[in-house]
């Protein structure tokens, strides 16, 4: 049976993070990563854009071959397809996922931790060691490793959390459905990405074209179900995409589940950490996931380190990570929560209105404070919103 | 806990499915499993809420009569 310190469960974001630092802060320590797929990256299930800022926190993206194009401009496509353009310095970059992810594990491979593909968790159980065994099938083959931590970087599925006896269950109304189409010949901004809030659209959540070179990009929407006229995800695409890219060639598709709640009420247990999605620690307002996956797999990866090196790898001690996460992010989270739900009370025809108000200010004066502010102005009703923005 | 049988339990087409994940913490029995790459219902411990068939972004879940 093998015998490992660190064992992390998926090697997204969060997963390859956490094996990367584990393996840094404590280069003794024995830390495998697995992989249930064939490949790291595969199958890509993301929009795959990303903030600059949190990104460099972790690599850097000049002339790197998992960035595929760099972002510098919003646009906001109002339900009646007005465009606001909002520029921002840096904004953000669209990624190589399948690159990008590979890249992540093989920096955890590079600090020493053992990288496993096709290598699937399928339970586990505490050991009387006060040790986890995880049951892992490999290439048709079941093994048992026994870990003195587990980190749960499992995604949307959130099964290691299930096992450690957490609450990883989603309310129906905080679970965006997701359907996304690479699309090719199409004419867009490339240096942009669009956004579009539009009930009829992509009720309850966004429609997006992120751009990956000039011509191609992922065209994709998420949507909540209980808000839909019941349709599915994949049926609201293809209308979208009917009518807006009529000629486009569809040269892949995609689709998921985006979790725009709060984190989990417990990320940790006896030997255990949670990240990433898994943990539910997206930004509920953007449906956004990378960065925050990365910087929690970074504390896991950290304070499981210092836990095993200290000899207590306790709920009591492991709970440090949970504080960390959410003074770091979590508390926001809750923030951008209530937004999300405040912006459910206003209607199309609100936002083609702002579209135009928003749109007589220069360009070079636009941000995204400017047009909140605007929006107050010009449209007092907002001002109710607002405040339950701030509460 | 005790369970009246429902009238109706969810079934995964599995020619549809995509294997996102996403239904699996929809459910509040935890009845959804993926392993292996295939989506398996657990018949005897679905309760018929209907909370996995609506989100599926490619409608692979639908409602049969319990028999």
């Amino acid at each position: 049976m093998p015998d490992v310190d660190v064992l992390v469960v998926g090697a997204g974001p969060a997963g390859s993070v956490a094996a990367w630092y584990a393996k840094e802060a404590a280069p003794n320590l024995d830390v495998v990563l697995l992989e249930r797929d064939r490949a790291v990256g595969s199958p890509v299930r993301c929009a795959e854009g990303v903030g600059d800022a949190g990104l460099r926190e972790f690599a850097n993206p000049d002339g790197a071959d998992w960035a595929a194009r760099k972002i510098t401009k919003v646009i906001f496509l109002a339900p009646d397809d007005t465009e606001v353009i909002v520029a921002e310095r840096g904004v953000g970059w669209i990624l190589d996922r399948t690159r990008f992810d590979a890249h992540l594990a093989a920096e955890a491979a590079a600090a020493g931790a053992e990288v496993l593909v096709g290598a699937e968790a399928t339970g586990m159980s505490r050991n009387g060691d006060g040790r986890w065994h995880v049951r892992v099938k490999e290439r048709g083959q079941d093994a048992v490793y026994c870990a003195r931590v587990v980190i749960g970087a499992d995604g949307v599925e959130t099964m290691v959390g299930r096992w450690a006896g957490l609450d990883t269950r989603v309310p129906s109304r905080d679970m965006e459905s997701c359907a996304q189409y690479v699309l090719q010949g199409i004419e867009c901004d490339p240096d942009a990405i669009y956004l579009q809030f539009s009930e009829a659209i992509a009720p309850g959540g966004y429609a997006w074209i992120f751009p990956k070179a000039v011509g191609i990009a992922n065209v994709g929407l998420g949507l909540v179900a209980l808000k839909t006229d019941g349709r599915n995800a994949r049926q609201y695409l293809d209308a979208w995409v009917d009518r807006r890219f009529p000629t486009a060639a569809r040269t892949g598709y995609t689709v998921g589940g985006v979790i725009v709640h709060t984190t989990i009420k417990k990320t940790y247990a006896d030997g255990v950490m949670v990240a990433g999605d898994a943990a539910h620690m997206i930004n509920p307002l953007s449906g956004g996931g990378i960065t925050n996956a990365m910087k929690a797999g970074r504390l896991a990866g950290n304070i499981a380190a210092a836990a095993i090196c200290a000899g207590d790898t306790s709920e009591r001690r492991l709970s440090a990570y949970h504080r960390a996460w959410m003074e770091l992010l979590g508390e926001d989270h809750l923030k951008y929560y209530r937004i999300k739900h405040a912006l459910e009370s206003v209607d199309d025809d609100f936002f083609n209105k702002l579209a135009r108000t928003v749109n007589k200010i220069p360009q070079h004066k636009r941000s995204i404070g400017r047009i909140f502010t605007h929006a107050l102005i010009r449209h007092p009703q907002l001002i109710p919103v607002a405040a339950r923005f701030f509460v | 806990m005790r369970r009246v049988t429902p009238d109706t339990i969810a079934v995964v087409d599995l020619a549809v499915c995509d294997r996102c994940g996403l239904c699996l913490p929809l459910c509040p029995p935890e009845a959804i499993h993926l392993e292996l790459n295939v989506l398996t219902v657990d018949r005897a411990a679905c309760t018929g809420c209907e909370k996995c068939v609506g989100p599926c972004p490619v409608g692979a879940l639908a409602m049969v009569a319990y028999a």
